[in-house]
């Protein structure tokens, strides 16, 4: 058999409308799916029970303690997906070479109650929609209760396993639709010699913080481990997957990697005016000489690769800004020039100091918005993920004035978001 | 003729030092101290009416101060309210800008004086704040800039940094063209394209605090524990935040040898709380601590115990809270605390 070739192709197939119905399957753009299909994928002793309902863009709705995200995709028929989402659905073999079909448009959502997870909001209408990526696209929203004697930590992983099945089930039902868009991706490769073009790489911080503050990397924690080339049609296949609810507006949740924003914007310039160098994946641990020799291994590796500079991102609050600030430096003292994606913390009038723990010689930041500034989402008819906001103790279909740090993915740390900031005088948000 | 109202500390009013610094609240109807400097700059067209000033420990740590001394300011009906200098006299420039940030809120018209180094500058805005010398002894160059500052203000023009303004200004949220990935790109473009300066976001100034001194000897003063771990008392009756706090509270632990697991929770959203609930001593080390008073290794622990939540907490806050402690624990009589930190 001839060796795969060193690249990733996407078919992209569109989801412009969805539905509920009596069989799962994709034609011409629409959807449907069988709820009893999706309980029997999602069902696990740890789980009582679930529901499934879509929600729409446009739509008076809101989901609330919004958990994970993913983007169905497959990479073959069957229960392994064709080893799709690696170490969960497929088996935890080197996966982001062939091809992957891709529903994009869509998302499966979990939604509901978790230890240590954060009140996270998706508004699928209205001036926060926009500020979240769930807000543009169609939600199967997965809401669910525990057994009676399960532990949350098997909740967790029930819940994890169901919805990335559930996800590779729903692409599976696009399997023989002509796709609609063709995406290839070369492997990124080592320097060429006939370029003078700068290698540019992703420098991707994973948080590692424990038990429903962690992200797996081929069905395994990430906590522990040292930094990683990954290539990123790896990550493409669902090599990193996120089991980290704190923070909303500052997660990277599973859909956020498959769609890695930074990765998106190094391969539309490959070959123009820079070479995507790869990615490099590192753990945030909690112990600050972790940090340092974390920092300190991932600058030798992005050095050895060749990359002449690095954009570094974070999952998370003040805490990851140090991760990113030492790996910055690092960077920077071993010859890689660094750019690091933050969000501002500078209180709600904008005035307090923006970064919490900055870099001391890389100076290069880019702001994804402030966390404290606070915005009124309007009264909605329906909610989902539960009936009451947790921060608040109201109707989570009421109108709230909420700070951004709740809009699920609105400072996105990988840098899906449009907001920065800027010095001036406006009293109004301007989004 | 317009009217201005100045506010000083205890100790520009002539009241005392340290030994005063509770002294509440107070309204003197003529310029004290700097104020009359500050009237012979204003000149004839301006009169100093009235002078408020208050202890800086009570300003700093007595919720309901910054109101009284507004309403205070309000009395003597102002054109103009003038608060300092503070130069880098903490407790002092806090209050300074809070009273400032107060009355500009309630609608009058304010400047405060005190040097960029003072903790205090950040919770003046929108209020105007004017730089000042670092120490007192540079009083007199310092109300020059502020008498200046003041009589454009008076006059309806706006103040810039050439009036030796000085502050944050607001950095508010914008949708830009391209996302953030797409921008971080360009950066590295145009950082390897030779541009060294390039960035969105300044480096922030954050204060370098010098250690107090030494305690000589531990047994012969009082200690007390504070955390930032958010343990509350099992039902969290004040509703302590679990992340961004905006508050801090106190809770008794007088006669009290240690804190039994069920009684105690910690609130915080930034780690696992299994072992804190296991035992609340991993928060708050009241156990050892006590064992070191009946050794005699320490002098006694303090009542009460000081507690807020430090996740994702902002730099403005977490400062306001570390100066009010200071004031709540020297207003207390204590010289050292312990600060646990998770």
């Amino acid at each position: 058999m001839a060796p795969d070739a060193e690249e990733l192709t996407r078919l992209v197939h569109h989801v412009s409308e969805v539905a509920a119905g009596p069989e799962t399957r994709y034609d011409g753009g629409q959807l449907t799916v069988s709820t009893e299909e999706a309980m029997a994928v999602l069902a696990s002793p740890a789980l009582a029970q679930t529901q499934v309902s879509w929600v729409s863009p446009g739509q008076s709705a809101r989901i609330v303690k919004v958990l994970d995200a993913v983007e169905p995709r497959t990479k073959g028929p069957g229960p392994t997906g064709g080893g799709v989402f690696p170490g969960f659905v497929g088996p935890d073999k080197a996966q982001g070479r062939g091809s992957t079909h891709v529903l994009r448009g869509a998302a499966v959502v979990a939604a509901g109650y978790l230890p240590r997870a954060q009140e996270a909001v998706v508004d699928m209408s209205g001036p926060a929609a926009g500020l979240s990526p769930l807000g543009g696209t169609h939600n199967l929203v997965v809401e669910f209760t525990p057994a009676e004697d399960a532990a949350w930590e098997d909740v967790d992983k029930a819940l994890r396993r169901g919805v990335l099945a559930l996800a590779a089930r729903l692409a599976e039902a696009a399997i023989d639709a002509e796709p609609d868009i063709i995406e290839v991706f070369p492997t990124p490769g080592a320097r060429s010699t006939n370029t003078s073009r700068p290698r540019i790489g992703a420098l991707t911080n994973l948080q590692t913080q424990g038990t429903f503050k962690d992200v797996f990397v081929y069905g395994r924690s990430f906590s522990g481990g040292l930094p990683t080339l990954l290539d990123p049609g790896e990550i493409d296949d669902g090599a990193v997957v996120s089991g980290q609810f704190g923070h909303p507006s500052l997660k990277n949740p599973t859909f956020m990697h498959q769609n890695h924003p930074v990765v998106a914007a190094l391969r539309a310039r490959h070959g123009t005016d820079l070479d995507f160098a790869g990615v490099v994946i590192a753990p945030e641990p909690v112990a600050l000489g972790h940090k340092e020799l974390v920092s300190a291994h991932a600058a030798r590796l992005c050095a050895a690769a060749g990359w002449d500079a690095a954009v570094v991102t974070k999952e998370g609050g003040g805490n990851a800004d140090g991760d990113v600030a030492l790996k910055m430096d690092a960077l920077e003292d071993a010859g890689v020039t660094a750019v690091g994606l933050f969000a501002e913390m500078a209180g709600p009038d904008g005035t307090g100091p923006p970064i919490v723990v900055p870099p001391e010689r890389a100076t290069a930041m880019v702001s994804t918005g402030n966390y404290d500034e606070r915005l009124v989402l309007p009264a909605v008819e329906t909610a989902l993920g539960g009936s009451e906001i947790a921060l608040l103790d109201r109707p989570a279909t009421d109108e709230l004035e909420l700070p951004m740090a709740v809009i699920y993915c609105a400072l996105s740390p990988l840098g899906w978001g449009h907001l920065t900031c800027d010095p001036g005088t406006a009293n109004e948000v301007v989004l | 003729v317009s009217r201005v109202v100045h506010y000083i500390n205890q100790f520009f009013a002539g009241v005392g030092g340290e030994d005063a610094a509770s002294t509440p609240p107070t309204s003197r109807p003529e310029p004290i101290g700097p104020g009359r400097k500050l009237a012979q700059l204003l000149g004839d067209e301006h009169d100093v009416v009235a002078t408020v000033f208050c202890g800086d420990d009570h300003a700093a740590g007595e919720p309901a101060a910054i109101a009284e001394i507004v309403s205070l300011v309000q009395e003597a009906q102002p054109d103009l309210l003038v608060a300092g200098p503070a130069f880098t006299s903490g407790r002092y420039g806090l209050a300074c800008a809070r009273v400032a940030a107060a009355a500009h809120a309630a609608g009058i018209e304010v400047v405060a004086a005190m040097h960029p180094d003072n903790p205090g500058l950040d919770e003046a805005a929108p209020a105007p704040v004017i730089e000042s010398g670092e120490v007192g002894r540079t009083m007199g160059p310092s109300l020059e800039r502020l008498a200046a500052a003041a009589r454009k203000l008076l006059a309806g023009e706006e103040l810039t940094s050439d009036d030796g303004r000085i502050g944050p200004v607001p950095r508010r949220s914008r949708r830009a063209d391209a996302n953030a990935a797409t921008r971080a790109v360009d950066l590295a473009l145009a950082r390897l394209g030779g541009d060294r300066d390039a960035t969105e976001v300044p480096l922030p100034r954050f204060d370098r605090v010098s250690p107090a001194a030494p305690i000589d000897d531990p047994s012969a003063v009082t200690i007390a524990l504070v955390t930032e771990g958010a343990l509350v008392p099992d039902t969290n009756p004040d509703k302590l935040e679990s992340a961004r706090a905006t508050k801090w509270l106190r809770y008794s632990i007088e006669g009290s040898d240690s804190l039994a697991p069920g009684e105690w929770r910690s609130v915080h959203g930034g780690f696992s709380t299994v072992w804190a609930h296991e035992d609340p001593h991993r928060i708050l080390p009241l156990d050892a601590a006590r064992r070191l008073e009946a050794e005699g290794a320490i002098g006694d622990i303090h009542g009460a115990y000081l507690v807020t939540a430090g996740n994702g907490t902002s730099v403005g806050n977490a400062r306001r809270f570390g100066i009010e402690w200071a004031a709540d624990l020297r207003h207390s009589e204590v010289r050292a605390a312990v600060l646990t930190a998770t």
